[in-house]
């Protein structure tokens, strides 16, 4: 899955570039996550790739097939789950995914035993006859989840899938993406959870106003910083020799956050800050740090 | 047309119904009875019965066309059913017609009433049924299309918005022109009901049935207009309607 250069200009009351130039190349049988802030392009680029959305320049193509000239065959491969899906209330699980499997061009039988591996595999068998009126929404969202699940797709689209779950619905979710990846399935998913891009991603992009500004593993993301570790304070700085306005700082409250490139570095003003009172704790920088210094670097 | 795509209409006109059947059974009524309402005025003021019944069918069939195809399409989007179907290997034709037919299946129990009741009055003939359901399929089709055009173009406005406009033009094409009243009573600007689908399609059931008695030009006239607004509409749609966003 690939797409060169796409631009994607909307021209309503004022003119808005969604999309500046996006180029990516997703592999087959791994989950390449697309993280960026609200408005990065993100939404718009799953809406190009997935055949519902013609771009304004550019190519994308899916599975070889031309996303604008071949848009039937690439249908054939793909099942999404769009951003903010609601469920309709007198709907079940069970008819999202059997009826959508049938829509597909599964057989009946075929159908019912691909949505009941879908239900099964996301835990809502046990509730695949209630209405979606009376489901939890994580519940909800999971319904619609089963239903791409069950079309037994090779490539899964999944626009922001665990926005509104809590933890533990996030973390079921994470796990059966990992599992449709083993099972050599593609996915493109996006998120603005670092924690989630992190944990589940291959490898990703970040994107910000409509640009691709960083792509890799989460790992190799994390490597574009040039501070490696921070360093968390509770407390007043200066008794460390470190003044507020120094631009490896940040500041939350009465916490500090302090980047540094090399580990004895952060150790020793972690054993400074630990003599003198202070609360302090040391790690490496996650890929939220990262992607803030990215982020904000692009905005600024 | 392909199998797959006859299969897809129905399964889609399935998933459109048969859950809101099951569990919301009282909307089967009302389905009915919006169209059966102006019957019980007409009968409290002792107006003809025969022209109401007609007016029934034909409203039946209006209001499902037009809101149906509009409301449909607009709580798709809202559910963003609409953008997961887009997705998936379906024929846009499937799906505007699925979207048709789903409310047909709702509102066939009243419409059989309706025309049960018709014949039983004597106000429907075997041979003047049969125009009448060609009538009636025609009119279900131009509005349908009609609704569905809508619905596509209008990709910004809200749920409310659309909502709002099928209510006011089911008034506009049903309520005001001559559908459940018969056309002389508009005297010299009788040729009024020519321009609607809705009322067109009442006059011509009414000219079967032996209530409006006309010429033969007026007939093919009538006939003309009904079948061309229907092929414009359903032209218009396939060509234009937005499957894929732009």
């Amino acid at each position: 899955m690939e797409s060169i250069d796409l631009v994607k200009v909307y021209r309503n009351k004022e003119t808005v570039e969604a999309l500046k130039g996006v180029t990516i190349s997703i592999r087959k049988g791994e989950l390449f996550t697309l993280l960026g802030p609200n408005g990065a392009g993100k939404t718009t680029f799953l809406r190009i790739i997935s055949t519902q959305l013609l771009p304004t320049k550019g190519e994308a193509y899916v599975l070889g097939y031309d996303v604008l000239k071949q848009a039937d065959e690439v249908r054939k491969h793909i099942a999404i789950v769009p951003q903010d899906v609601a469920t309709y209330g007198n709907f079940t699980p069970w008819e999202y995914s059997y009826y959508f499997a049938v829509l597909r061009g599964m057989s009946r039988h075929e159908a019912k035993e691909y949505a009941e591996k879908a239900l099964k595999a996301i835990q809502l068998w046990n509730l695949r006859n209630r209405t979606c009126a009376t489901l939890s929404g994580g519940e909800k969202k999971r319904a619609i989840i089963a239903s791409a699940l069950a079309s037994n797709a090779d490539i899964f689209m999944l626009d922001e899938p665990t926005s509104g779950l809590d933890a533990v619905a996030r973390r079921s979710v994470w796990a059966i993406l990992r599992e449709m990846v083993e099972q050599g399935k593609t996915i493109l998913l996006t998120t603005h959870i670092m924690e989630e891009a992190e944990i589940v991603s291959d490898r990703l992009a970040i994107t910000s106003k409509g640009k691709v500004i960083a792509e890799g593993a989460p790992e190799q993301i994390k490597r574009l910083a040039k501070e490696k570790f921070r360093v968390v304070v509770e407390g007043s700085l200066s008794s460390l020799g470190i003044t507020e306005s120094d631009n490896r700082v940040s500041r939350f409250g009465s916490k500090w956050i302090i980047y540094l490139e090399d580990e004895d570095d952060a150790l020793e003003i972690v054993r400074t800050a630990l003599r003198k009172g202070l609360k302090a704790e040391t790690a490496p920088v996650t890929l939220e740090d990262v992607f803030v210094k990215l982020v904000g670097g692009e905005a600024e | 047309m392909n199998v797959k795509i006859v299969r897809d209409i129905l399964v889609i006109a399935m998933i459109k119904s048969i859950p809101d059947l099951k569990r919301s059974p009282l909307m089967l009524i009302l389905a009915g009875l919006i169209s059966a309402l102006p019957l019980f005025f007409m009968m409290m003021f002792g107006a003809q019965l025969s022209n109401g019944l007609i007016g029934a069918m034909v409203a039946t069939i209006g209001f499902i066309g037009l809101m149906a195809a509009i409301q449909d399409v607009a709580g798709d989007r809202y559910l963003k059913i609409r953008e997961i179907i887009v997705a998936m290997p379906v024929h846009p034709i499937s799906y505007a017609m699925g979207i048709a037919f789903a409310p047909l299946i709702f509102s066939s129990p009243g419409l059989l009433i309706f025309v049960a009741l018709a014949i039983w009055l004597g106000v429907l003939t075997f041979s003047s049924l049969l125009w009448s359901i060609i009538i009636l399929i025609s009119c279900w089709a131009t509005l349908s299309s009609l609704g569905f055009l809508i619905s596509t173009y209008l990709q910004r406005a809200s749920i409310y918005t659309l909502n709002a406009l099928s209510n006011l033009l089911g008034i506009a094409l049903v309520f005001l022109p001559p559908v459940y009243y018969p056309e002389e009573m508009l005297s010299s600007f009788s040729w009024i009901a020519l321009l609607f689908p809705t009322s067109n399609a009442a006059g011509l059931i009414r000219i079967y049935s032996g209530l409006l008695d006309t010429s033969i030009v007026m007939i093919l006239a009538r006939w003309l207009i009904l079948l061309a607004t229907m092929i414009a509409c359903t032209i218009a749609t396939l060509v234009k309607a937005k499957w894929r966003e732009s």
